[in-house]
């Protein structure tokens, strides 16, 4: 917290972390559950029980990696992993 | 904030989460702390409930004398039985089975004139919810733990002698202690922080991380429900209830509990339905922490009449099994009182480190804020302020709970909403008496009060009537009470020794 520095590359990197890590936690989550070849309840749990470390994961990286820029890079991986963990779906909309 | 490396870059978060939610983690941690007696807190602050050594039958069949004087047509008769942890044996009627009911006299079977309070569930409660509405309350505490987790893993990665560390501890060296003493208590007991972190997240792992039910069951609640509860075994036993029924005796209860503890274990509650007819069932539920699985909702059903097992406890699959244990390991039902002890003590420590770890923002800044320009100069002071509030006024507010419970007039009306209000006034009252206040008195003055309600809880009980045994309550409440004198009367010393005192020439280890 140097008054020097700007405050919004900071900013930027906290809701990375927070918001764009959760997305991210979310996606891997859904991705997960989709591919684990194990009947549904059991995949359900499976995925679900360490999503808390993915997320602990991944908002230490948004704050370890060299600029946010980086940061919100990382986070994107939430959309192809959503297209994984959603495509059931996505494709009822798509037609 | 730019740091060139890694350690710095996580000891800036280590800080910050740490600073911002370290005083709701303490809050936290304390209530939760408390909460792992909070049957015998809740037998502490209903003192008309004798001690009783009557069995569990006995005291049942008590119940269900009282039940059919009172309720006769009722469809549904709840009992809570007395159980190693409580005394208590409760009845109602109707189809809802928590929220009290009527406490009886195990030894006469007539209703007690018990005090209305919010009782020891008041911390559990708020350890949860922080007395908010449920959702909002629940979301903030599952923030909280997840800052817990980032500024522990972050911890970790900056603390470069972690097992060197372990062993160091030097005493009355200003701000070095209070790193080595938030070190010590950290370390020491890091494996409990993790789990009891991690585990309370898995409590409420599918409001807090609902993906996998969004994407395998289109976010559809009750269908998931269906599934983890294996729909079939549920119908079979609605489907067979006969349509007419014809008067009938109840079957003797006490065989039925002793095939029910060899089940499940000791038994907590009973619900007889239709009794006294010939389709009469009862259902039998365990105490939670028979094991380590968190068997919240789990029983056993059998025929009223003939006392047969229609059903048996289910049995969670492997991957159910598997979260419903680490719940298990949160609430630390199991392994009785030397786990529960354990439990209580380790609760002090990570107490201990979230305290020492927020003091140790301001001891740092004490001498350097000047430096830091009016933002930092303010920060510096609204910390100073929350510590004394949060930490030693929270523990006030927690004895003054029970104090209140004792205190107030009996016959109030609403009188457990009153004790929540005593325990949130006097809260309050410690953030004006810490801004008010030099910081070093307003510590000083706190913790002293804390010591003092602490140590003088014994005395409560020669007002009015106590009829339980509270001996281990009160001798621990006295023990808290000195651990608490210790710090108050260093400050009291403090002063002299402090002011000559010269920044160390080594660099002291940093952790921002």
């Amino acid at each position: 917290m140097k008054s020097k520095s700007p405050a919004w590359p900071t900013l930027s990197r906290i809701v990375a972390a927070l918001i764009g890590g959760y997305l991210f936690t979310y996606a891997f989550t859904a991705a997960l559950a989709r591919l684990l070849p194990m009947d549904k309840v059991d995949a359900l749990v499976v995925a679900s029980l360490p999503s808390f470390l993915i997320y602990t994961l991944a908002i230490l990286w948004a704050f370890a990696c060299r600029n946010a820029w980086r940061a919100w890079a990382g986070m994107a991986l939430a959309l192809p992993l959503a297209a994984i963990g959603f495509w059931p779906q996505w494709r009822e909309v798509l037609g | 904030m730019k740091h060139k490396t890694l350690t710095q870059s996580m000891a800036w978060l280590h800080t910050w989460s740490g600073l911002i939610f370290g005083w709701l983690l303490f809050a936290i941690f304390l209530t939760g702390t408390l909460a792992v007696f909070d049957k015998e807190i809740d037998g502490w602050m209903r003192p008309e409930i004798p001690a009783t050594s009557l069995s569990q039958s006995a005291a049942a069949q008590q119940a269900l004398g009282y039940l059919a004087r009172q309720h006769p047509e009722a469809k549904t008769w709840n009992i809570g039985l007395p159980g190693e942890r409580s005394d208590t044996l409760t009845v109602s009627a109707g189809e809802q089975r928590r929220g009290g009911g009527t406490a009886l006299d195990p030894r006469t079977g007539e209703p007690l004139a018990v005090r209305e309070t919010a009782g020891g569930g008041f911390f559990f409660r708020f350890h949860f919810t922080l007395n908010l509405p449920r959702d909002l309350g629940i979301w903030t505490v599952g923030l909280a733990a997840m800052a817990m987790l980032v500024a522990l893993i972050s911890g970790i990665v900056i603390h470069k002698k972690f097992f060197k560390d372990f062993f160091t501890f030097r005493p009355a060296k200003g701000q070095r202690s209070w790193l080595d003493a938030h070190n010590a208590t950290a370390v020491l007991v890091l494996p409990f922080h993790l789990m009891i972190t991690y585990t309370g997240l898995v409590i409420f792992y599918l409001i807090y991380m609902p993906a996998a039910v969004d994407a395998l069951f289109d976010g559809d609640r009750d269908n998931l429900g269906r599934a983890l509860r294996g729909a079939p075994a549920e119908q079979q036993v609605r489907g067979e209830r006969p349509t007419r029924s014809e008067a009938a005796e109840l079957t003797a209860l006490e065989p039925l509990l002793a095939e029910a503890e060899r089940a499940m274990g000791p038994v907590s509650s009973l619900s007889i339905h239709n009794p006294g007819r010939s389709n009469a069932r009862i259902e039998a539920r365990p105490v939670l922490g028979n094991r380590i699985e968190l068997t919240k909702g789990q029983s056993m059903l059998f025929d009223g009449v003939s006392g047969e097992v229609l059903r048996q406890p289910a049995v969670s699959r492997p991957s159910l099994l598997t979260q419903k244990v680490m719940a298990g390991l949160h609430f630390a039902q199991f392994g009785g009182y030397s786990m529960r002890w354990l439990y209580f003590v380790c609760g002090l420590a990570s107490c201990a480190m979230l305290a020492t770890g927020v003091v140790l923002f301001t001891v740092k800044r004490r001498r350097r804020h000047d430096g830091e320009g009016a933002v930092g100069a303010l920060l510096y002071h609204i910390a100073e302020r929350l510590n004394v509030a949060v930490v030693a006024g929270l523990m006030v507010a927690c004895v003054a709970f029970l104090w209140a419970n004792r205190l107030l007039p009996v016959e109030l009306a609403q009188r457990g909403g009153w004790e929540v209000r005593v325990f949130f006034l006097v809260w309050l009252l410690s953030l004006g008496h810490a801004i008010i206040r030099p910081w070093r008195s307003a510590w000083r003055e706190q913790l002293g009060l804390a010591a003092a309600l602490c140590i003088s809880l014994p005395a409560l009980s020669l007002l009015g009537e106590s009829l339980g045994d509270y001996l281990y309550l009160e001798l621990t409440s006295v023990a808290l009470g000195l651990l608490l004198a210790w710090p108050c009367w260093k400050l009291y010393q403090a002063p002299k020794e402090r002011a000559p005192r010269r920044v160390g020439k080594q660099p002291v280890a940093q952790v921002n």
